[in-house]
């Protein structure tokens, strides 16, 4: 499914990947931990093809194709989600309108008919039912004065509509309470469905203990510096990032 | 009235703050040959002789000047002044020292040689700020080039302008009028016909200039006008950095400065321009100063880069718009001001940024600063041609106003004809607030130190473009713009 | 000179109350003359369309549905080509309002018509010194003092034939009362209509405004609205402009008491070959007054926009807060966008900006809509729309809102995108 090799990535010629290496299986849930500053935000961004984001050297192929060669929306209709750790408001922009396009858009790379107007009525009100947003918030700009919960909520919302075939979510934990939390995860879990991954990036196990990882990765200083079951996270949640080295430690104090 | 809350004692202060004196006022005891004032077809003969022209540079000058006796004077800018009587000027001054045309500066006349020692630029190669090769223009003529081996060596042309018409006649000919045409305004057009001198300067393909290039302008003699004309061409991959300043004394007749600056930098070649104008604004009631209308403008073929800075602290009234033609694709335009008026100065100045390479890029930050009795206006214009696929403009426009008398203004053009071209524009207007000045006093600054500093500040964007040479010049000016009315 | 204007000045005559002031519109229109090429005010605006025209009015006009506003229940006022149809007299108006003819027999409404008629409107307007001279139809309406109506007045102009139609709205909020009132355009036919309206809006006066310029194709319209504010009066205006063969708006606010506020939205969509140009004039005169203005519009196919946005500050217009934005975006390579937004200020104690962009794009937002997938053209409207929506949202009248929406969008879907 996701394959990077040996990626190199720089935001304003500073380096902040720098080797990474990852297989992801379909229906596998990796989850990434770090340190702040790891790079882990920044891989979402690079794997999502964002300008400012560039890749120096290795490769990255999503179901066998070359994702670097891509676009930003061509990586999206390839399968690729990424949920923001910090939506961006889009005042005037519907989230309806907005979901109506980008659905349209997958369907048409699947070779689907678009849907008609009460059809997407239809998946949108379940969608949102499924995150507990209420459904005026279809008719809101996008992100355009939601709480921090609802954003996330609403990132959630956009996945369960996509259907991606990789799902990365970024911090979507943080500045949620426990209730919160428990949404955003039912909302992931719902998707899982044995051929959709995810990589959940996160900085707290708090997240995992919802959301259960196959594999945790350790990422420090632009590589996996560690790999494990989900009992990683839990080692890392009682000792920190001591084994990294006396530098973290003073980084996360 | 509530509004006028502020202390007037506080206005007052600054405005003191603000008056000056105008140390480049003197006057240099130097005798002259200088033209009856006057302008006809004869003038002009007389003026293409003194220089010993070719026939074809006549030929131009007197194009133009036919050209220009069928044009208006322009009115559209926010500036105003008593009719200019064109025939009470005189368009001819030289030293008469300078007759023999001195072969090296022990020739020149110690008393010009001071006149620019005074004004704080030693023409002596030794004592010159290292880096910095000058040409002195005075009056009507080029005095000294310096520093011109050194540059000849590099294979750099900077000479006089009257010079490169007898030495480089090719060059001139192509050049010259080609970025300005010959008709393109009232005051470009006077100048093609009444043009003394000014600086010449050419760089070859991949060179770059080993040093800062410098023309110096003095206007000395009563009621004559200075029309100088510089031409600088950047050749393929070459770099250079010109920086031109100006001053005249004080006289309580206005005089007439209408230059014309051509800029061309061929593909991949830099040209950055600095100007600090200093000429003299006239006192506090307006009486005398320079009217100062300029022409500006520089073409960038591909990948080039034209970058004008300018600091205008003088001159009665200013017409100016440095330009550049974004000719070639993915060329950089560059615009960086800042204007201080004062007294009853007025200031209409700003830049042209057209567009019509693919991918060309423009940026222009403008700071006008109005105090005391003036007016200072911004006047822009940004287009986007059909062509300029991704091009991209940015313009920001602050207005600083200190007191209750003065006004500030902005007139920014904006045109686009390209769906993928993005502009920019952003203005605001504030003031030397209470606030700000009260807490610089609290911490034990003076009024007028206080005003300076955040004159400065408000300046930063500009100065930090400026040459580190000029950088020192235009702080010092506009500290002694701001520094009190102790002399 | 013009053939148009050589015969709007020759044959204007007139004995009526207005006499003074319509005498002084043709003084100045012949001393001024045709505007020259380079003239300022029609810089990016040719005025050839009218320049050659037959300049000539009718008397005779169809009764005619007016286009609906679906919940707006306003009363309405129609002119077609310039000739008043609707029965002033039978209206129902509220108590506290008074809605009259021009044309009126009774000295004391006289008296308080001659007080803003040409008044209020500067005289820079050529085409607003043709409205003073020669129309014939216009509308008087008065709002007593501390009367709030709730009942929108709606002032429709519908031109269907080729002639020259000059309506004219003259408005009066007396103190502490408020009104709705909306000047809307419609036609589509090789017509000219000058349509000009003047507003005084007294001491604690409220106006909600709007302005539908929708005249489209052959219909050229020259018009304007013109506000004079007094102390802690409050204006906040809409303006909705379409393109046509040519379409030019004024509109000037004239702060001329203290604490005054006024907001003012613009939207403009250019399809075609249309052009609509809309020159804002906002004068401080006195301190303490505020203004925000947001200009935004969508040029498409071969359409020109043009605007011109004014912010005045004067010498004793100390604490003014002005604001003016203006954005733009340019759909098509044969689109041209002419922006001058100005300021000229003459007070040091004020704040005042202003901003123009054209295709000024939101990176963050344009790349989490890419994230989705949606299409880069797409996002590219749908971002750029959406900041026309942001203005229609702003409406205060949902009634009105809801009747622009699907308009506009629909309007938005036709405009080609290249």
């Amino acid at each position: 499914m996701l394959s990077i090799k040996n990626l190199h990535a720089s935001v304003e010629e500073k380096n902040i990947i720098k080797g990474l290496n990852l297989d992801v299986k379909p229906g596998e849930v990796h989850a990434i931990m770090g340190p702040n500053g790891a790079g882990k935000s920044t891989l979402g961004y690079v794997l999502s093809g964002r300008d400012g984001y560039e890749v120096s050297e290795g490769d990255v192929t999503l179901n066998g194709k070359d994702l670097l060669d891509l676009d930003v929306e061509e990586r999206a209709r390839e399968g690729l989600f990424l949920a923001f750790q910090y939506p961006v408001e889009i005042p005037g922009v519907s989230n309806m309108e907005f979901m109506k396009e980008s659905v349209n858009a997958m369907r048409e790379q699947r070779g689907e008919e678009a849907l008609s107007a009460a059809e997407f009525l239809k998946k949108a009100k379940e969608a949102c039912k499924q995150v507990q947003l209420p459904l005026d918030f279809l008719k809101r700009g996008v992100n355009e004065g939601f709480s921090g919960g609802e954003k996330k909520r609403n990132e959630i919302m956009q996945m369960i509509l996509l259907e991606p075939s990789l799902c990365i979510l970024d911090e979507s934990d943080s500045g949620l309470d426990v209730d919160a939390l428990q949404v955003v995860a039912n909302g992931v879990n719902s998707q899982r469905d044995g051929k959709r991954s995810f990589i959940v990036v996160t900085h707290y196990q708090r997240l995992l203990d919802y959301i259960k990882p196959d594999f945790v990765h350790i990422l420090a200083d632009g590589k996996i510096v560690k790999s494990g079951d989900a009992s990683l996270a839990h080692e890392v949640e009682k000792e920190g990032y001591a084994f990294l080295g006396k530098a973290y430690e003073e980084a996360e104090a | 009235m509530q509004a006028n809350k502020r202390d007037p004692n506080m206005s007052e202060q600054i405005e003191q703050a603000l008056e000056r004196k105008y140390d480049a006022g003197f006057y240099s005891e130097i005798e002259s040959d200088t033209f009856e004032s006057g302008l006809d077809e004869s003038i002009i003969r007389r003026i293409s002789a003194m220089k010993n022209e070719p026939e074809w540079m006549l030929e131009w000058r007197l194009k133009a000047y036919h050209a220009w006796l069928e044009m208006e004077e322009p009115d559209w800018a926010h500036v105003e002044y008593p009719k200019i009587d064109f025939q009470a000027i005189s368009y001819y001054s030289a030293p008469k020292s300078m007759e023999d045309k001195p072969k090296s500066l022990d020739e020149v006349d110690p008393e010009l040689l001071r006149t620019y020692e005074k004004l704080g630029i030693p023409l002596h190669e030794q004592e010159m700020l290292a880096g910095v090769a000058v040409d002195a223009v005075f009056d009507s003529v080029s005095v000294v080039t310096t520093f011109r081996s050194k540059l000849e060596e590099a294979g750099v042309i900077f000479c006089p302008i009257s010079e490169a018409i007898q030495k480089y006649p090719d060059l001139v000919k192509k050049y010259i009028g080609s970025v300005v045409p010959r008709t393109d305004n009232y005051f470009s057009a006077l100048n093609c016909a009444v043009f003394t001198d000014g600086s010449f300067v050419y760089i070859p393909k991949g060179t770059r200039c080993p040093m800062e290039l410098s023309t110096y302008f003095r206007i000395n003699e009563m009621n004559t006008g200075q029309f100088e004309r510089t031409l600088i061409i950047a050749d393929e991959g070459s770099h250079v950095s010109y920086l031109e300043g100006c001053t005249a004394p004080q006289r309580d007749e206005n005089q007439l400065h209408a230059a014309v600056v051509e800029l061309v930098a061929m593909d991949d070649a830099t040209i950055k321009y600095s100007t600090v104008q200093n000429w003299y604004p006239g006192d506090e009631n307006g009486k005398g100063g320079i009217y100062n209308f300029v022409t500006k403008r520089g073409i960038a073929h591909t990948n080039a880069k034209i970058s004008w800075t300018q600091v205008e602290t003088g001159s009665a009234v200013t017409w100016k718009y440095p330009s550049c033609i974004l000719k070639g694709d993915n060329s950089v335009g560059e615009f960086y001001s800042v204007a201080l008026t004062r007294g009853r100065q007025q200031a209409d100045t700003g830049t042209k940024m057209i567009h019509m390479g693919k991918n060309t890029r423009s940026t222009i930050i403008s700071k006008g600063i109005s105090a005391g009795k003036s007016n200072n206006a911004y006047r822009g214009l940004v287009q986007m041609g059909p062509r300029a696929d991704g091009a991209r403009n940015f313009t920001e426009c602050d207005s600083l106003l200190i007191g209750d008398k003065c006004g500030a203004h902005t007139f920014p053009y904006i045109e686009s004809r390209n769906p993928s071209a993005i502009v920019e524009h952003e203005a605001t207007t504030s003031k030397v607030s209470d606030e700000q000045l009260f807490l610089c006093r609290q911490r034990g600054l003076d009024t007028e130190k206080a005003v300076s500093m955040i004159v400065n500040g408000f300046c930063k964007e500009v100065f930090k473009e400026l040459p580190m040479e000029f950088a020192v010049e235009a702080g010092k000016l506009l500290e002694i713009s701001l520094e009190g009315s102790v002399g | 000179m013009s053939q148009w204007l050589d015969q709007v000045i020759g044959g204007a005559q007139f004995d009526d109350y207005l006499a003074p002031v319509r005498q002084q519109a043709l003084t100045q229109l012949k001393a001024d003359g045709w505007p020259a090429r380079r003239n300022e005010s029609w810089r990016f605006t040719p005025l050839t369309s009218v320049e050659k025209r037959e300049a000539k009015t009718t008397t005779q006009a169809d009764v005619l549905p007016v286009p609906a506003i679906d919940n707006l229940n306003a009363i309405d006022l129609v002119f077609v080509d310039g000739v008043l149809i609707t029965q002033v007299n039978t209206l129902d108006v509220p108590k506290g309002m008074t809605i009259t003819s021009l044309k009126h027999d009774d000295k004391a409404t006289q008296q308080a018509i001659s007080s803003i008629y040409g008044q209020i409107k500067p005289t820079r307007h050529m085409f607003g010194l043709v409205n003073d001279a020669l129309c014939e139809h216009g509308i008087f309406i008065s709002v007593d003092e501390n009367t709030k109506i709730d009942t929108p007045v709606r002032i429709v102009n519908m031109a269907t034939q080729n002639v020259d139609a000059h309506t004219r709205v003259v408005v009066k909020v007396a103190k502490g009362a408020s009104a709705t009132v909306i000047e809307q355009g419609v036609g589509d036919v090789d017509s000219l209509t000058t349509a000009f309206a003047e507003y005084d809006i007294a001491d604690d006066a409220h106006l909600e405004h709007y302005r539908f310029a929708m005249f489209t194709a052959a219909a050229k319209q020259l018009g304007g609205s013109h506000f004079k504010l007094h102390n802690r009066s409050t204006l906040n205006s809409t303006m909705v402009g379409y393109g046509s063969e040519l379409s030019r708006l004024d509109v000037d606010i004239h702060h001329a008491g203290e604490f005054a506020d006024a907001k003012m939205n613009a939207i403009y969509l250019l399809a075609e070959g249309e052009l609509f140009d809309l020159h804002s004039t906002i004068e401080h005169a006195m301190p303490n007054g505020t203004t925000e203005e947001n200009a935004r519009g969508i040029v498409g196919d071969k359409s020109r926009a043009v605007f011109n946005g004014r912010i005045h500050i004067h010498r004793d217009a100390q604490k003014t807060l002005a604001e003016l934005n203006n954005r733009n975006l340019l759909l098509s390579r044969r689109g041209v966008i002419n922006t001058k937004p100005e300021l000229e200020i003459y007070a040091d104690d004020v704040k005042c900006a202003h901003g123009a962009t054209v295709a000024e794009i939101d990176e963050e937002a344009l790349y989490y809509l890419l994230t989705r997938g949606v299409p880069r053209s797409k996002a590219l409207v749908m971002l750029n729309f959406g900041f026309i929506q942001e203005l229609v949202n702003d409406v205060p009248n949902s009634a009105i809102r809801e009747w622009l929406q699907p308009l506009l969008s629909k309007r938005f879907s036709q405009m080609e995108v290249k």
